[in-house]
């Protein structure tokens, strides 16, 4: 058993003992068959609310009908001899016909649809709190006589008789008013309803519309149905019906009808033209899953990706145990999408949405292959580009540990020679002149080393390599960094390159008597900028090598601008995902 | 008295070529090491006026070997040698703790003559 189940267990108990309890509370003060009946029409809210949540999470209705039981059996516990219970009883037990309006009212996706539907439930709600409240306030029973013999020991902040009175008299003619307004907002749900989900909502309709009518009679019958027989009748018939609809609905519940319904209204959702990320939402809403996942299949090869197009891994296919599972949809026997979702969902429910939203999954994986294709683009494109870098180090590294070293060797020995006291001066004048082409040679080969790849960016970093360029450039570069750490290897290459290059540009084009290059680091980004103060009229399409730029920050998933007005100097902004 | 050097870097052929050098040119090597760690304990076991140091080391950077060898009384004075040039390391030869740079390609007796009387960079 899952720990949710357990959860589910433990919340059953606990009302079921608020049930009984109320009842055992309340048992002294009414006939012993109407405790029997209230117990029953607790205990069936409670079955049907808990098998609600288990099969169907994230839907409201089990929750409101767990609320029915706790805000109904308040009232009971309110015959304790405790300060304050019997009001909280009064006005919480208030609410319970308004929750019974909203399970009707939300039954089966658990959302009300229509703004007359939500202006039809508030007014349940607030004549509810409105006249309870009202009347727990100013009714006074101690200074009014008890009724039956049984005083609340509730202290009454402002009595008043005549607005208990009014007050008491809403509450009980409330329905006159309520109950057509609910049947006009049942009826006009039958109207709009599939024919898939008027089958569905049948039984619960002529429950709730049957109780409705009782609600209304009950309403110009005598208040008091403990001393009127008619009034008792009804009373009992009404709670009978009320034992039927959570029945009735747990039947719906545990046959596919409702899960068909359901999809029926994802039929229609899907005839729309989806957002991005809609087919999840929608999918996500009919399941009543809020952390649903749609995972695409790639043809021909066994991976998923996201509508995204990044890769997806499934659960594992062992049912039971894990925390997600993975109904793989199909279309011509082939795998088209998987959704991952909660476990406790009703397996057939799933399939059936899948099966519902064939073709708009069809549709997403085709997009989501495309985006997978361009994922593997950019990837591929970065995995070159540090194929690229990872070669210029090592070309640059055997450069200075091999050649250049011998040739510095080789030069400190014909230096030694040329200065041997021995040597006569037409050796010595030509080993002075070897010696100068030596010294040429080495500091060609320095330099090229540098070019193909600054080993001080390998072994320091960014800022010292900056620094290094600024040191050697033509043109003041004051350079402002708040780096502190090292970042991964491309994203330093791609920035000492950008900065690099745009100094190059700016001693070359610019006209520029100063430089400031700023590097910081923000949300994940590194931003670098270069401005300088030249004649501006820099344009990326043109040689400028700009153009190299941008594909070099775009292959790590980062975005160059270059700023360049006639007259007003250059800025070039980049900005790369430092997680690249 | 001739002055006493200890070489650090790691190419053995440079050491060697280094050593001829220096002994032609009347120093005295103390001993030579092929990487940092080992090149600031040579510091401290043989004490001696210079110090050679390459910058670019196998374990530790030639700047973090200076630092160290500066640290305890009465250092040597330290000459960085590199086959990079002095602009490749931007700023930081200036503010490290040695006597001055000298570009391997460059190394003679004069050079080191003008480092080590503050004629030189």
């Amino acid at each position: 058993m899952t720990r949710r189940r357990w959860a589910l267990v433990l919340l059953g108990v606990a009302v079921a003992g608020w049930i009984i309890g109320g009842e055992w509370v309340s048992i002294h003060r009414d006939v012993p068959e109407d405790h029997l009946l209230d117990a029953l029409l607790g205990l069936s809210f409670l079955g049907a609310g808990v098998a609600a949540l288990d099969r169907r999470p994230g839907n409201a209705i089990g929750p409101l009908m767990i609320a029915v039981v706790v805000v109904g059996f308040f009232g009971n516990w309110g015959n304790l001899p405790v300060p304050l219970l019997p009001t909280l009883g009064l006005v919480s037990g208030a609410l319970g016909t308004a929750l019974l309006a909203h399970i009707a009212l939300a039954y089966p996706g658990g959302r009300l649809r229509t703004a007359f539907e939500r202006v039809v439930l508030s007014a349940f709600y607030a004549t509810a709190l409105g006249t309870s409240v009202v009347f727990a306030l100013t009714w006074a029973p101690r200074s009014f006589g008890c009724p039956h013999g049984w005083c609340p020991w509730t202290p009454s902040l402002f009595p008043n008789q005549t607005a208990s009175d009014m007050a008491s008299w809403i509450s009980d003619h409330a329905g006159i008013v309520l109950g057509p307004l609910f049947l006009a907002a049942i009826g006009l749900r039958w109207r709009r309803a599939s024919r898939a989900e008027r089958r569905s909502l049948t039984p619960l309709w002529v429950a709730v519309s049957m109780l409705a009518v009782v609600y209304v009679i009950g309403a110009f019958a005598s208040r008091d149905p403990l001393s009127d027989p008619f009034a008792h009748l009804l009373w009992e018939l009404g709670v009978v019906l009320q034992i039927g609809i959570p029945i009735v609905f747990a039947w719906g519940l545990l046959s596919s009808r409702l899960a068909r319904s359901a999809v029926g209204d994802l039929v229609v959702e899907l005839e729309r033209p989806l957002p991005p990320g809609g087919l999840r939402s929608a999918l996500s809403r009919t399941l009543g899953d809020p952390s649903l996942q749609v995972a695409y299949a790639i043809q021909g090869e066994s991976r998923w990706v996201s509508a995204e197009g990044l890769p997806v891994s499934l659960p594992a296919q062992n049912a039971g145990s894990g925390p997600r599972r993975a109904t793989v949809v199909e279309m011509d026997g082939e795998p088209v999408a998987a959704l991952i979702h909660d476990p406790a969902l009703d397996a057939g429910l799933v399939r059936a949405a899948g099966a519902a939203a064939g073709l708009a999954i069809a549709n997403e994986r085709l997009r989501a292959e495309v985006r997978a294709q361009l994922e593997e683009v950019r990837a591929s494109r970065q995995r070159i580009v540090e194929a690229g870098d990872r070669e210029r180090r090592r070309v640059e590294r055997n450069l200075h540990d091999g050649a250049q070293q011998r040739l510095i060797t080789l030069s400190l020995a014909l230096g030694m020679l040329r200065d041997q006291p021995a040597a006569d001066l037409a050796m010595r004048a030509a080993l002075a002149d070897a010696c100068a082409e030596l010294k040429q040679a080495t500091a060609e080969l320095r330099e090229m080393a540098r070019g193909i790849h600054p080993a001080i960016l390998t072994e320091e970093g960014l800022p010292p390599a900056v620094e290094s360029l600024a040191y050697r450039s033509t043109v003041p570069v004051r350079v402002k960094s708040d780096l502190s750490t090292r970042l991964p290897e491309p994203v330093e290459a791609t920035a000492y390159f950008v900065i690099s290059e745009s100094l190059a540009n700016v001693a070359k084009y610019a006209h520029a008597s100063g430089v400031h290059v700023t590097i910081t680091t923000r949300d994940g980004f590194l931003r670098l900028e270069v401005s300088d103060d030249g004649i501006g009229g820099a344009d990326p399409g043109i040689g400028s090598g700009l153009l190299g730029l941008e594909d070099r920050v775009s292959a790590v998933g980062g975005t160059l601008r270059v700023a360049s007005p006639r007259g007003g100097g250059t800025r070039v902004l980049a900005e790369i995902p430092v997680d690249a | 008295m001739r002055r006493s050097v200890v070489i650090v870097d790691d190419h053995a052929g440079f050491r060697t070529q280094a050593r001829a050098l220096l002994i032609a040119a009347g120093y005295e090597v103390a001993g030579e090491a092929g990487d940092g760690e080992s090149g600031v304990r040579a510091a401290r076991d043989l004490r001696p006026e210079v110090v050679l140091l390459d910058v670019q080391l196998p374990d530790i950077t030639g700047f973090e070997v200076a630092r160290r060898i500066h640290e305890d009384p009465d250092p040597p004075a330290i000459i960085l040698i590199s086959s990079r040039d002095a602009t490749d390391y931007g700023g930081r030869i200036a503010r490290s703790c040695a006597r001055g740079f000298i570009c391997k390609a460059e190394l003679s007796a004069g050079a080191l003559e003008a480092v080590l009387n503050g004629t030189g960079r």
